[in-house]
Protein backbone atom coordinates (compact mmCIF):
# COMPACT_ATOMS: atom_id res chain seq x y z
CA UNK A 1 0.00 0.00 0.00
CA UNK A 2 1.43 3.25 -0.98
CA UNK A 3 -0.29 5.33 1.63
CA UNK A 4 -2.70 5.01 4.73
CA UNK A 5 -5.01 7.94 5.55
CA UNK A 6 -3.41 11.10 6.93
CA UNK A 7 -5.66 13.58 8.62
CA UNK A 8 -9.19 12.68 8.18
CA UNK A 9 -9.69 8.70 9.75
CA UNK A 10 -10.51 5.76 7.38
CA UNK A 11 -13.49 3.72 7.37
CA UNK A 12 -14.27 0.41 9.03
CA UNK A 13 -14.88 -2.30 6.71
CA UNK A 14 -16.76 -1.40 3.16
CA UNK A 15 -18.38 1.89 3.14
CA UNK A 16 -22.05 0.81 1.84
CA UNK A 17 -24.18 2.12 4.32
CA UNK A 18 -23.59 5.43 2.99
CA UNK A 19 -26.33 6.86 5.52
CA UNK A 20 -25.23 6.39 8.88
CA UNK A 21 -21.51 6.50 7.84
CA UNK A 22 -21.30 10.22 8.89
CA UNK A 23 -20.22 9.58 12.57
CA UNK A 24 -18.59 6.39 12.12
CA UNK A 25 -14.82 5.72 11.76
CA UNK A 26 -11.96 6.05 13.88
CA UNK A 27 -8.26 5.72 13.35
CA UNK A 28 -8.71 2.43 14.96
CA UNK A 29 -10.62 0.73 12.65
CA UNK A 30 -8.44 1.53 9.28
CA UNK A 31 -6.40 -1.66 10.70
CA UNK A 32 -9.74 -3.56 10.43
CA UNK A 33 -10.19 -2.65 6.80
CA UNK A 34 -6.73 -3.74 5.71
CA UNK A 35 -7.11 -6.83 6.83
CA UNK A 36 -9.74 -7.51 4.87
CA UNK A 37 -8.50 -6.21 2.12
CA UNK A 38 -4.57 -7.70 1.90
CA UNK A 39 -1.88 -5.32 0.07
CA UNK A 40 -1.36 -7.84 -2.48
CA UNK A 41 -4.96 -6.82 -3.65
CA UNK A 42 -5.93 -3.13 -3.83
CA UNK A 43 -9.44 -2.44 -4.07
CA UNK A 44 -9.20 -0.29 -7.46
CA UNK A 45 -6.71 -1.92 -9.88
CA UNK A 46 -6.52 -0.26 -13.32
CA UNK A 47 -4.04 -1.58 -15.73
CA UNK A 48 -2.34 -0.91 -18.91
CA UNK A 49 -5.73 0.79 -19.89
CA UNK A 50 -5.64 2.23 -23.54
CA UNK A 51 -8.31 5.04 -24.42
CA UNK A 52 -8.52 6.75 -27.92
CA UNK A 53 -10.67 8.93 -29.98
CA UNK A 54 -11.67 8.81 -34.06
CA UNK A 55 -10.40 5.33 -34.29
CA UNK A 56 -7.33 5.25 -32.75
CA UNK A 57 -6.51 8.81 -34.48
CA UNK A 58 -6.16 10.76 -31.48
CA UNK A 59 -5.12 8.63 -28.23
CA UNK A 60 -6.13 9.77 -24.71
CA UNK A 61 -4.72 7.44 -22.36
CA UNK A 62 -1.69 5.69 -23.43
CA UNK A 63 -1.62 3.17 -21.28
CA UNK A 64 -2.31 4.07 -17.80
CA UNK A 65 -1.81 1.82 -15.05
CA UNK A 66 -2.15 2.22 -10.90
CA UNK A 67 -4.19 1.21 -8.09
CA UNK A 68 -5.75 2.79 -5.10
CA UNK A 69 -6.71 0.73 -1.51
CA UNK A 70 -10.22 0.77 0.05
CA UNK A 71 -8.49 3.60 2.13
CA UNK A 72 -7.72 6.27 -0.39
CA UNK A 73 -8.60 9.03 -1.81
CA UNK A 74 -6.89 9.44 -4.81
CA UNK A 75 -6.74 12.84 -6.42
CA UNK A 76 -5.75 12.87 -10.21
CA UNK A 77 -3.91 16.08 -11.35
CA UNK A 78 -2.33 17.24 -14.34
CA UNK A 79 -2.77 19.75 -17.29
CA UNK A 80 -5.86 19.75 -19.48
CA UNK A 81 -6.04 17.17 -21.95
CA UNK A 82 -4.06 14.98 -20.07
CA UNK A 83 -6.24 12.25 -19.67
CA UNK A 84 -7.51 12.75 -16.69
CA UNK A 85 -11.33 12.94 -16.58
CA UNK A 86 -11.34 10.23 -19.41
CA UNK A 87 -9.88 8.29 -16.95
CA UNK A 88 -12.52 8.63 -14.70
CA UNK A 89 -15.00 7.88 -17.08
CA UNK A 90 -13.66 4.53 -18.18
CA UNK A 91 -13.50 3.88 -13.95
CA UNK A 92 -17.42 4.93 -14.34
CA UNK A 93 -17.83 2.43 -17.64
CA UNK A 94 -18.62 5.46 -19.24
CA UNK A 95 -16.38 4.69 -22.29
CA UNK A 96 -15.16 2.30 -24.34
CA UNK A 97 -11.74 1.13 -24.10
CA UNK A 98 -8.84 -0.16 -26.69
CA UNK A 99 -7.48 -2.34 -24.16
CA UNK A 100 -6.76 -2.96 -20.81
CA UNK A 101 -8.95 -3.61 -17.49
CA UNK A 102 -9.82 -2.13 -14.22
CA UNK A 103 -10.59 -4.25 -11.25
CA UNK A 104 -12.96 -3.04 -8.25
CA UNK A 105 -13.09 -5.26 -5.08
CA UNK A 106 -10.79 -7.96 -7.01
CA UNK A 107 -13.53 -8.45 -9.74
CA UNK A 108 -12.68 -7.47 -13.36
CA UNK A 109 -15.84 -5.50 -14.39
CA UNK A 110 -14.52 -3.79 -16.76
CA UNK A 111 -12.08 -5.12 -19.85
CA UNK A 112 -11.03 -4.85 -23.68
CA UNK A 113 -11.96 -8.43 -24.74
CA UNK A 114 -10.20 -10.16 -27.66
CA UNK A 115 -12.59 -8.87 -30.20
CA UNK A 116 -11.98 -5.36 -29.14
CA UNK A 117 -15.08 -4.69 -27.46
CA UNK A 118 -15.42 -3.43 -24.33
CA UNK A 119 -17.17 -5.64 -21.62
CA UNK A 120 -18.67 -3.79 -18.65
CA UNK A 121 -19.74 -5.85 -15.66
CA UNK A 122 -23.14 -3.81 -14.83
CA UNK A 123 -23.61 -5.09 -11.31
CA UNK A 124 -20.06 -4.82 -10.66
CA UNK A 125 -20.51 -0.78 -12.11
CA UNK A 126 -23.60 -0.03 -9.92
CA UNK A 127 -21.51 0.18 -7.16
CA UNK A 128 -19.44 3.07 -8.39
CA UNK A 129 -21.04 6.30 -8.33
CA UNK A 130 -19.97 9.55 -10.12
CA UNK A 131 -21.02 13.42 -10.27
CA UNK A 132 -20.11 15.43 -12.83
CA UNK A 133 -18.37 19.08 -14.10
CA UNK A 134 -21.72 20.36 -15.61
CA UNK A 135 -24.61 20.08 -13.15
CA UNK A 136 -26.56 16.82 -14.68
CA UNK A 137 -29.61 16.88 -12.50
CA UNK A 138 -32.74 15.81 -14.32
CA UNK A 139 -34.65 19.54 -14.78
CA UNK A 140 -38.20 17.76 -14.93
CA UNK A 141 -37.84 16.07 -11.44
CA UNK A 142 -37.76 18.01 -8.05
CA UNK A 143 -34.26 17.37 -5.63
CA UNK A 144 -36.68 14.35 -4.12
CA UNK A 145 -37.46 12.67 -7.90
CA UNK A 146 -33.91 13.06 -9.17
CA UNK A 147 -32.95 11.33 -5.71
CA UNK A 148 -35.42 8.76 -5.80
CA UNK A 149 -35.55 7.91 -9.74
CA UNK A 150 -32.89 5.09 -9.68
CA UNK A 151 -33.53 3.35 -5.84
CA UNK A 152 -37.10 3.41 -7.22
CA UNK A 153 -36.85 2.45 -10.98
CA UNK A 154 -33.95 0.78 -10.86
CA UNK A 155 -33.96 -1.22 -8.17
CA UNK A 156 -37.59 -1.37 -7.46
CA UNK A 157 -37.13 0.15 -4.01
CA UNK A 158 -40.43 1.50 -2.32
CA UNK A 159 -41.32 4.79 -3.41
CA UNK A 160 -42.04 5.40 0.43
CA UNK A 161 -38.42 3.88 1.74
CA UNK A 162 -36.74 5.61 -1.14
CA UNK A 163 -38.32 9.15 -0.17
CA UNK A 164 -37.30 8.20 4.03
CA UNK A 165 -34.01 7.63 3.13
CA UNK A 166 -33.93 10.56 0.79
CA UNK A 167 -35.25 12.75 3.25
CA UNK A 168 -31.98 11.52 5.49
CA UNK A 169 -29.75 12.22 3.17
CA UNK A 170 -30.97 15.72 2.70
CA UNK A 171 -31.02 16.47 6.09
CA UNK A 172 -27.86 15.18 6.79
CA UNK A 173 -26.51 17.67 4.16
CA UNK A 174 -28.38 20.64 4.72
CA UNK A 175 -30.68 20.54 1.85
CA UNK A 176 -33.84 19.19 3.52
CA UNK A 177 -35.41 22.90 2.31
CA UNK A 178 -34.87 21.94 -0.75
CA UNK A 179 -37.09 18.91 -1.51
CA UNK A 180 -39.50 20.26 -3.59
CA UNK A 181 -37.38 22.71 -5.73
CA UNK A 182 -36.36 22.22 -8.99
CA UNK A 183 -32.85 22.30 -10.44
CA UNK A 184 -33.29 25.64 -12.02
CA UNK A 185 -34.23 27.23 -8.47
CA UNK A 186 -31.06 25.99 -7.13
CA UNK A 187 -27.56 27.44 -7.07
CA UNK A 188 -24.90 25.92 -8.54
CA UNK A 189 -23.56 24.73 -5.32
CA UNK A 190 -27.03 23.41 -4.31
CA UNK A 191 -27.20 21.30 -7.77
CA UNK A 192 -23.95 19.36 -6.99
CA UNK A 193 -24.64 19.05 -3.13
CA UNK A 194 -28.05 17.36 -4.91
CA UNK A 195 -25.96 15.84 -7.48
CA UNK A 196 -23.35 14.11 -4.74
CA UNK A 197 -26.97 13.11 -2.68
CA UNK A 198 -28.45 11.50 -5.65
CA UNK A 199 -25.12 9.30 -6.35
CA UNK A 200 -25.25 8.40 -2.59
CA UNK A 201 -28.85 7.19 -2.57
CA UNK A 202 -27.12 3.89 -4.81
CA UNK A 203 -25.09 3.64 -1.65
CA UNK A 204 -22.07 3.34 -3.52
CA UNK A 205 -19.00 1.93 -2.74
CA UNK A 206 -16.29 4.42 -4.92
CA UNK A 207 -17.41 7.45 -5.93
CA UNK A 208 -15.85 9.65 -8.25
CA UNK A 209 -15.48 13.28 -9.03
CA UNK A 210 -15.17 14.91 -12.29
CA UNK A 211 -14.35 18.53 -11.54
CA UNK A 212 -17.41 18.86 -9.85
CA UNK A 213 -16.34 22.75 -8.90
CA UNK A 214 -14.86 23.70 -11.56
CA UNK A 215 -18.10 25.15 -12.91
CA UNK A 216 -18.56 26.93 -9.86
CA UNK A 217 -18.76 30.17 -8.61
CA UNK A 218 -15.57 30.74 -6.12
CA UNK A 219 -18.04 31.05 -3.12
CA UNK A 220 -20.22 28.03 -3.90
CA UNK A 221 -17.00 26.02 -4.23
CA UNK A 222 -16.37 25.27 -0.03
CA UNK A 223 -20.03 23.87 0.85
CA UNK A 224 -19.71 21.50 -2.53
CA UNK A 225 -16.23 20.51 -1.43
CA UNK A 226 -16.79 20.20 2.64
CA UNK A 227 -19.40 18.11 1.38
CA UNK A 228 -16.53 15.59 -0.16
CA UNK A 229 -14.76 15.85 2.79
CA UNK A 230 -17.50 14.72 5.39
CA UNK A 231 -18.09 12.32 2.90
CA UNK A 232 -14.32 11.30 3.11
CA UNK A 233 -14.70 11.36 6.84
CA UNK A 234 -17.17 8.84 6.86
CA UNK A 235 -14.57 6.08 4.71
CA UNK A 236 -15.84 6.69 1.28
CA UNK A 237 -13.23 5.63 -0.80
CA UNK A 238 -12.99 8.03 -4.03
CA UNK A 239 -11.54 9.63 -6.89
CA UNK A 240 -11.07 12.82 -7.40
CA UNK A 241 -10.30 15.12 -10.56
CA UNK A 242 -9.58 18.91 -9.56
CA UNK A 243 -7.87 21.79 -10.29
CA UNK A 244 -7.82 23.10 -6.89
CA UNK A 245 -4.66 22.54 -5.19
CA UNK A 246 -5.74 23.41 -2.06
CA UNK A 247 -8.37 20.86 -1.29
CA UNK A 248 -6.38 18.18 -3.55
CA UNK A 249 -3.68 18.55 -1.04
CA UNK A 250 -6.60 18.24 2.02
CA UNK A 251 -8.31 15.70 0.89
CA UNK A 252 -5.54 13.33 -1.23
CA UNK A 253 -3.71 10.46 0.53
CA UNK A 254 -2.59 9.46 -2.88
CA UNK A 255 -2.11 11.79 -5.87
CA UNK A 256 -1.44 10.72 -9.51
CA UNK A 257 -0.49 12.83 -11.92
CA UNK A 258 -1.60 12.73 -15.37
CA UNK A 259 -0.38 14.25 -18.45
CA UNK A 260 -0.02 13.06 -22.55
CA UNK A 261 -1.80 10.10 -21.45
CA UNK A 262 0.30 8.59 -19.14
CA UNK A 263 0.96 8.40 -15.44
CA UNK A 264 3.86 10.85 -15.14
CA UNK A 265 4.16 10.70 -11.24
CA UNK A 266 1.87 8.69 -8.34
CA UNK A 267 2.17 8.73 -4.65
CA UNK A 268 1.91 9.95 -1.39
CA UNK A 269 0.54 14.05 -1.48
CA UNK A 270 3.76 14.87 1.03
CA UNK A 271 6.09 14.27 -1.63
CA UNK A 272 4.42 14.83 -4.82
CA UNK A 273 3.38 18.64 -3.25
CA UNK A 274 7.07 19.05 -1.77
CA UNK A 275 9.32 17.26 -3.69
CA UNK A 276 7.79 16.25 -6.90
CA UNK A 277 10.12 13.62 -8.05
CA UNK A 278 10.26 14.74 -12.39
CA UNK A 279 10.05 18.21 -13.73
CA UNK A 280 7.17 17.56 -15.50
CA UNK A 281 5.26 17.89 -12.24
CA UNK A 282 7.33 20.64 -10.80
CA UNK A 283 6.03 22.58 -14.02
CA UNK A 284 2.66 21.81 -13.66
CA UNK A 285 2.69 22.74 -9.79
CA UNK A 286 4.66 26.29 -10.46
CA UNK A 287 2.47 27.28 -13.22
CA UNK A 288 -0.82 26.40 -11.24
CA UNK A 289 1.06 28.14 -8.12
CA UNK A 290 1.15 31.29 -10.84
CA UNK A 291 -2.09 31.14 -11.54
CA UNK A 292 -1.72 30.35 -15.32
CA UNK A 293 -3.15 27.47 -17.04
CA UNK A 294 -0.34 24.72 -18.56
CA UNK B 1 -70.73 43.28 -53.62
CA UNK B 2 -72.38 40.01 -54.74
CA UNK B 3 -75.86 40.85 -53.40
CA UNK B 4 -75.70 37.36 -51.68
CA UNK B 5 -78.47 37.00 -48.72
CA UNK B 6 -77.29 35.02 -46.14
CA UNK B 7 -80.07 32.46 -44.31
CA UNK B 8 -78.91 30.73 -42.02
CA UNK B 9 -82.17 29.41 -41.11
CA UNK B 10 -82.46 25.81 -42.07
CA UNK B 11 -78.91 25.07 -41.16
CA UNK B 12 -79.16 26.24 -37.84
CA UNK B 13 -81.77 23.53 -38.12
CA UNK B 14 -79.53 20.82 -38.78
CA UNK B 15 -77.22 22.04 -35.99
CA UNK B 16 -77.32 19.32 -33.74
CA UNK B 17 -76.31 16.95 -37.13
CA UNK B 18 -73.40 18.95 -36.91
CA UNK B 19 -72.73 18.10 -33.30
CA UNK B 20 -72.86 15.19 -33.80
CA UNK B 21 -69.91 14.97 -36.48
CA UNK B 22 -67.93 17.41 -34.47
CA UNK B 23 -68.08 14.36 -31.40
CA UNK B 24 -66.78 12.21 -34.23
CA UNK B 25 -64.43 14.46 -35.56
CA UNK B 26 -62.85 14.98 -31.98
CA UNK B 27 -63.06 10.87 -31.01
CA UNK B 28 -61.26 10.49 -34.19
CA UNK B 29 -58.63 13.56 -33.40
CA UNK B 30 -58.05 12.81 -29.26
CA UNK B 31 -57.27 8.87 -30.35
CA UNK B 32 -54.94 9.99 -32.70
CA UNK B 33 -53.44 13.16 -31.04
CA UNK B 34 -53.08 10.19 -28.18
CA UNK B 35 -51.55 8.16 -30.02
CA UNK B 36 -49.02 9.85 -32.28
CA UNK B 37 -47.94 11.79 -28.97
CA UNK B 38 -46.09 8.57 -27.77
CA UNK B 39 -45.73 6.90 -31.00
CA UNK B 40 -43.78 9.72 -32.58
CA UNK B 41 -41.11 9.48 -29.36
CA UNK B 42 -40.63 5.67 -30.16
CA UNK B 43 -40.20 6.58 -34.09
CA UNK B 44 -38.14 9.48 -33.26
CA UNK B 45 -35.98 6.85 -31.04
CA UNK B 46 -35.61 4.91 -34.01
CA UNK B 47 -34.81 7.28 -36.56
CA UNK B 48 -31.81 8.80 -34.65
CA UNK B 49 -30.52 5.21 -34.03
CA UNK B 50 -27.38 4.08 -34.91
CA UNK B 51 -28.21 1.05 -36.37
CA UNK B 52 -28.82 0.99 -39.68
CA UNK B 53 -31.08 -1.24 -39.60
CA UNK B 54 -33.31 0.71 -37.24
CA UNK B 55 -32.43 4.56 -38.67
CA UNK B 56 -32.91 3.68 -42.78
CA UNK B 57 -36.60 1.70 -42.56
CA UNK B 58 -38.00 3.98 -40.16
CA UNK B 59 -36.36 7.08 -41.55
CA UNK B 60 -38.02 5.90 -45.16
CA UNK B 61 -41.66 5.62 -42.77
CA UNK B 62 -41.11 9.32 -42.12
CA UNK B 63 -40.13 10.37 -45.55
CA UNK B 64 -43.51 9.04 -46.98
CA UNK B 65 -45.45 10.49 -44.91
CA UNK B 66 -44.51 13.57 -44.81
CA UNK B 67 -43.87 14.05 -48.75
CA UNK B 68 -47.17 12.54 -49.59
CA UNK B 69 -50.83 13.84 -49.38
CA UNK B 70 -52.57 13.31 -46.47
CA UNK B 71 -55.77 12.80 -48.52
CA UNK B 72 -53.73 10.48 -50.30
CA UNK B 73 -52.92 8.61 -47.22
CA UNK B 74 -56.66 8.15 -46.33
CA UNK B 75 -57.73 6.99 -49.10
CA UNK B 76 -55.35 4.28 -50.08
CA UNK B 77 -56.08 3.03 -46.39
CA UNK B 78 -59.41 3.37 -47.38
CA UNK B 79 -59.30 1.14 -51.27
CA UNK B 80 -56.19 -0.63 -51.27
CA UNK B 81 -55.33 -1.70 -47.83
CA UNK B 82 -58.43 -4.12 -47.86
CA UNK B 83 -57.65 -5.30 -51.08
CA UNK B 84 -53.72 -5.91 -50.73
CA UNK B 85 -54.07 -7.01 -46.70
CA UNK B 86 -57.58 -8.77 -46.67
CA UNK B 87 -59.12 -6.26 -43.92
CA UNK B 88 -62.46 -5.00 -43.90
CA UNK B 89 -62.65 -2.48 -40.64
CA UNK B 90 -64.92 0.12 -40.65
CA UNK B 91 -63.99 3.82 -42.47
CA UNK B 92 -63.34 5.48 -38.81
CA UNK B 93 -60.49 2.74 -37.85
CA UNK B 94 -59.24 2.73 -41.73
CA UNK B 95 -59.01 7.16 -40.68
CA UNK B 96 -57.84 6.45 -37.23
CA UNK B 97 -54.56 4.41 -38.91
CA UNK B 98 -53.58 6.70 -41.83
CA UNK B 99 -53.70 9.86 -39.91
CA UNK B 100 -51.90 8.16 -36.75
CA UNK B 101 -49.49 6.85 -38.75
CA UNK B 102 -49.07 10.60 -40.91
CA UNK B 103 -49.17 12.10 -36.95
CA UNK B 104 -46.23 9.64 -35.94
CA UNK B 105 -44.42 10.45 -38.80
CA UNK B 106 -44.61 14.33 -38.45
CA UNK B 107 -44.24 14.28 -34.58
CA UNK B 108 -40.96 12.07 -34.69
CA UNK B 109 -39.66 14.72 -36.76
CA UNK B 110 -40.27 17.11 -33.86
CA UNK B 111 -39.10 14.86 -31.22
CA UNK B 112 -36.21 14.29 -33.27
CA UNK B 113 -34.80 17.88 -32.90
CA UNK B 114 -35.95 18.11 -29.17
CA UNK B 115 -33.71 14.78 -28.16
CA UNK B 116 -31.07 16.14 -29.42
CA UNK B 117 -31.16 19.08 -27.31
CA UNK B 118 -30.98 17.36 -24.00
CA UNK B 119 -27.22 18.15 -23.12
CA UNK B 120 -25.14 14.56 -23.23
CA UNK B 121 -24.22 14.89 -19.95
CA UNK B 122 -27.61 13.72 -18.90
CA UNK B 123 -26.63 10.59 -21.02
CA UNK B 124 -23.57 9.87 -18.82
CA UNK B 125 -25.60 10.76 -14.93
CA UNK B 126 -28.06 7.84 -15.98
CA UNK B 127 -25.37 5.72 -16.69
CA UNK B 128 -24.08 6.50 -13.45
CA UNK B 129 -27.22 5.74 -11.96
CA UNK B 130 -27.30 2.78 -13.19
CA UNK B 131 -30.85 3.29 -15.84
CA UNK B 132 -31.13 1.24 -18.51
CA UNK B 133 -31.88 2.31 -21.53
CA UNK B 134 -35.42 1.86 -21.23
CA UNK B 135 -35.81 3.59 -18.30
CA UNK B 136 -33.40 6.51 -19.34
CA UNK B 137 -35.61 7.10 -22.56
CA UNK B 138 -38.82 6.67 -20.54
CA UNK B 139 -37.92 9.04 -17.15
CA UNK B 140 -35.45 11.00 -17.87
CA UNK B 141 -35.83 11.50 -22.03
CA UNK B 142 -39.71 11.75 -22.67
CA UNK B 143 -40.68 13.94 -20.12
CA UNK B 144 -38.01 16.64 -21.35
CA UNK B 145 -38.59 16.31 -24.83
CA UNK B 146 -41.90 16.17 -24.44
CA UNK B 147 -41.64 20.01 -22.86
CA UNK B 148 -39.42 21.07 -25.18
CA UNK B 149 -40.94 19.85 -28.59
CA UNK B 150 -45.09 20.81 -27.13
CA UNK B 151 -45.19 24.21 -29.39
CA UNK B 152 -44.32 21.45 -32.51
CA UNK B 153 -46.63 18.96 -31.21
CA UNK B 154 -49.29 21.15 -30.15
CA UNK B 155 -49.87 23.15 -33.81
CA UNK B 156 -49.18 18.91 -35.69
CA UNK B 157 -52.06 17.85 -33.45
CA UNK B 158 -54.16 21.44 -34.60
CA UNK B 159 -52.77 20.84 -38.28
CA UNK B 160 -54.63 17.09 -37.49
CA UNK B 161 -58.03 17.55 -36.04
CA UNK B 162 -58.04 20.08 -39.84
CA UNK B 163 -56.80 17.48 -41.55
CA UNK B 164 -59.62 14.96 -39.68
CA UNK B 165 -62.17 16.11 -42.05
CA UNK B 166 -60.34 14.72 -45.05
CA UNK B 167 -61.86 11.11 -43.69
CA UNK B 168 -65.42 12.75 -44.72
CA UNK B 169 -64.33 11.55 -48.15
CA UNK B 170 -64.63 8.02 -47.04
CA UNK B 171 -67.54 8.03 -45.60
CA UNK B 172 -66.49 8.97 -41.97
CA UNK B 173 -69.67 10.94 -40.43
CA UNK B 174 -67.81 13.58 -39.14
CA UNK B 175 -68.20 17.17 -39.15
CA UNK B 176 -67.22 17.76 -42.38
CA UNK B 177 -69.21 14.85 -43.92
CA UNK B 178 -72.64 16.20 -41.92
CA UNK B 179 -71.57 19.72 -43.07
CA UNK B 180 -71.52 18.36 -47.04
CA UNK B 181 -74.41 16.32 -46.36
CA UNK B 182 -76.57 19.38 -44.62
CA UNK B 183 -75.42 22.05 -47.62
CA UNK B 184 -76.60 19.54 -50.15
CA UNK B 185 -80.05 19.41 -48.35
CA UNK B 186 -80.69 22.84 -47.77
CA UNK B 187 -79.10 24.41 -50.59
CA UNK B 188 -77.24 26.47 -48.56
CA UNK B 189 -73.63 25.71 -48.89
CA UNK B 190 -72.48 28.55 -48.42
CA UNK B 191 -73.82 29.02 -44.55
CA UNK B 192 -73.27 25.82 -44.43
CA UNK B 193 -69.28 25.66 -44.68
CA UNK B 194 -68.87 29.08 -43.09
CA UNK B 195 -70.24 27.57 -40.05
CA UNK B 196 -68.11 24.25 -40.41
CA UNK B 197 -65.31 26.64 -41.00
CA UNK B 198 -66.29 28.42 -37.65
CA UNK B 199 -66.59 25.94 -35.36
CA UNK B 200 -62.95 24.36 -36.81
CA UNK B 201 -61.57 27.80 -36.19
CA UNK B 202 -63.75 27.96 -32.89
CA UNK B 203 -61.93 24.96 -31.32
CA UNK B 204 -58.67 25.28 -32.91
CA UNK B 205 -57.97 29.01 -31.98
CA UNK B 206 -57.80 28.85 -28.04
CA UNK B 207 -55.46 25.66 -28.65
CA UNK B 208 -53.19 27.68 -30.93
CA UNK B 209 -52.52 30.27 -28.33
CA UNK B 210 -51.54 27.95 -25.76
CA UNK B 211 -48.60 27.39 -27.28
CA UNK B 212 -46.96 31.13 -26.31
CA UNK B 213 -48.06 30.18 -23.29
CA UNK B 214 -46.47 26.36 -22.92
CA UNK B 215 -42.70 28.35 -24.32
CA UNK B 216 -42.76 30.46 -21.38
CA UNK B 217 -43.13 27.56 -19.28
CA UNK B 218 -41.03 25.92 -20.30
CA UNK B 219 -38.16 28.55 -20.51
CA UNK B 220 -38.14 28.37 -16.73
CA UNK B 221 -38.64 24.80 -16.13
CA UNK B 222 -35.56 23.89 -18.40
CA UNK B 223 -33.83 27.02 -17.80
Amino acid sequence: MVSGSRQIPAAPGPASSVADAGGAGSAGQSAEGEDRLPATQPFVEIRNLRKSYARGAIPVLKGVGDTMSKTDRLVILGPSGGGKSTLLRCVMGLETIDSGAITLDGRNYIECLSNGRTFVDRTVQRQVGMVFQHYTLFPHLTVLGNLILAPVKRNGEKKGAAIARAEALLSRFGLISKLKSYPSQLSGGQKQRVAIARALMLEPKLMLFDEVTSALDPELIAEVESMISELAEGGMPMMIVTHDMGFAKNIATKVLFCADGVVMESGDPETFFAAPKIKRTRDFLASILRGTKV
Amino acid sequence: MSGYSFDFFYVLNGFSRLLQGLIVSLELTAIVVGIGTFSGFVLALATSSRSLFLSVPTRLFVEIFRCTPALIQIVWFFYCLPVLADVFWPPFTMGVIALTLNLTAFNSEAYRAAIQAIPAAQRDASIALGLSRWHQAIHVVFPQVLRIASPVLVSNSISLFQQSSLVAIVSVEDLMYQGKLLAVQTYRPIETFTIVALIYFGLSFPISQLVGRIERYNARLLA
